[in-house]
């Protein structure tokens, strides 16, 4: 299975938030809040449910509340990696 | 200012987003002008109904007025509300820096009636269509009667009293009364008003049971309040915010006072009970005049409500002509929504809006489609007629039972 990359969360954060941030700068901006990126708490729980659907897998409960795009990446690569 | 000035509220600013206007100049104008611009729905996923007429917004692109973030969230009626708050702001001049200077001193309240049926209508069809785990997580909140109110706090951070009035239409006015008394109590600005959406697939077939409504089919015939034609009302979709403040502080900052809200009270007597409404619009419009301190005959123009169906239209010119007399057979009675449709909570507050300018230009607008009157009323009908403006009553009634009236004031220097 393959991992969420910079590229697919920048994605993710437009269709569900309405966020759009460049994966260049979504990179400089790693350990930013999600808060200050303009994604609030549901926006995020919209992230996971869409990549939940798309990867057929579940994510675990701490995804929707990560804080950074760092934390989020780690997490639900490590899941995806662990369920391959 | 002394301890012992009473705080008035005065309107500072007005923003509109309506069937025939998608900013304040241009709703005016084709208010002035009479024009009608009721249609046939052409909302995709219509056709297929019996409510063929209504006032569509065709000339608002959202993603023009708001940020994408707040769009993906919210329903087309909080995509109305937060473009129509940018106008009032901008017309207050009230930007960015003065809210955050003092952002607990501004406070928003809205009045809706169909919440957010196009997105609810969009996320039950992934629910029905393909499961729950395809249900975006905003439609916990998008169509929610509060979302307008909420959105507006939280894109333009003002974080004074916000609340939402859900009574029915004429909650419209109650919004508006809710932000004058606000500022009387102390908050400095209210941005106030409604804006609705209620011409989604999903919320048209919520209205079918609505024996009020029109299904005539020609935009023309569809909604002609006062006449014997007269078959019902037409929706409409759209509306307007307001900026309420103390009348001192906006003459200090020197902001123009368009008009003052000087009284209004609210009855109820029923869904559907028209011959009621008679005596409920009697005592809120003698509230609204015992508030204001105004006599009957200080009332320069009335605002009908104008519902389309012969009894109503009967018992609202009865409790004109009770309450203001022989001077509500001379008063001129006016009803402009019959241009634009009936937006719900959002009718009384265009209405509101076109008090205001019908003040400020010594002009009251027509009633678009309505030539030949059945009852003892003086309707403007055809053109707008030239008058000295000083006193607007506004008339507001809800298919389930709540009356209103609100009287404005112009708002030049006494």
């Amino acid at each position: 299975m393959s991992r969420i990359t910079l590229e697919e969360l920048s994605e993710l954060m437009k269709k569900a938030a309405g966020v759009t941030v460049a994966p260049q700068e979504l990179q400089q901006r790693y350990d930013s809040g999600f808060d200050s990126l303009g994604i609030d708490s549901l926006g995020l729980l919209g992230i996971v449910g869409e990549l939940e659907n798309r990867h057929g897998t579940q994510m675990p409960p701490d995804a929707e509340r990560c804080k950074t795009p760092r934390q989020f990446l780690d997490l639900v690569n490590s899941t995806l990696m662990a369920g391959a | 200012m002394s301890a012992f000035h009473r705080r008035r509220a005065a309107v500072t600013g007005i923003g509109v987003v309506a069937p025939n206007g998608t900013n304040t100049d241009t709703f005016w104008k084709s208010t002035r002008e009479g024009m009608s611009v009721l249609d046939r729905i052409t909302r995709e996923g219509c056709d297929h109904l019996p409510l063929r007429v209504a006032g569509e917004v065709r000339a608002f692109e959202p993603s023009a007025a708001v940020e994408e973030r707040f769009l993906v969230q919210t329903d087309r009626f909080t995509h109305f509300g937060m473009a129509a708050a940018d106008l009032a702001l901008e017309e207050a001049r009230i930007g960015r820096d003065t809210v955050a200077q003092s952002p607990f001193s501004l406070g928003v309240v809205t009045a809706a009636g169909s919440g957010g049926g196009e997105f609810g209508q969009r996320e039950l069809q992934q629910l029905w269509g393909k499961g729950s785990r395809f249900v975006g997580p905003y439609q916990s909140i998008a169509w929610f009667y509060a979302a307008s109110t909420g959105q507006i706090s939280i894109r333009r951070g003002l974080k004074g009293p916000c609340s939402v009035v859900a009574a029915d239409e004429a909650g419209g006015l109650d919004a508006l009364a809710h932000a004058a008394r606000a500022v009387e109590r102390g908050t400095d600005v209210m941005v106030a008003g409604s804006t609705e959406a209620p011409l989604a697939p999903y919320s048209m077939v919520c209205q079918l049971g609505y024996e009020e409504l029109s299904t005539s089919d020609d935009p023309a015939r569809a909604y002609r309040p006062f006449t014997t034609g007269a078959c019902g009302f037409v929706p409409a979709e759209g509306g307007a915010m307001f900026v309420v403040e103390d009348e001192a502080a906006a003459r200090e900052r020197g902001a123009q006072v368009r008009a003052t809200v000087a009284g209004h009270a609210s009855t109820f007597t029923g869904a559907s009970r028209w011959e009621l409404s008679r005596e409920g619009l009697v005592q809120a419009i003698r509230g609204a005049l015992d508030e204001a301190g105004c006599a009957p005959e200080e009332i320069d123009v009335v605002f009908a409500d104008a519902l389309g169906v012969p009894e109503a239209d009967r018992a609202e010119a009865l409790a004109i002509a009770d309450v203001l007399g022989a001077h509500g057979r001379r008063v001129p009675v006016t009803a402009p929504k019959t241009g634009t449709g009936r937006g719900y909570c959002a009718a009384p507050v265009l209405d509101a809006a076109a008090a205001v300018l019908a003040m400020e230009h010594g002009l009251i607008p027509p009633t678009p489609n309505v030539f030949d009157i059945c009852h003892d009323l003086d309707l403007v009908t055809t053109r707008a007629r030239a008058a000295d403006l000083r006193t607007a009553l506004i008339l507001s009634r809800g298919l389930m039972g709540s009356n209103s009236a609100l009287v404005l004031r112009h708002g030049a220097a006494e």
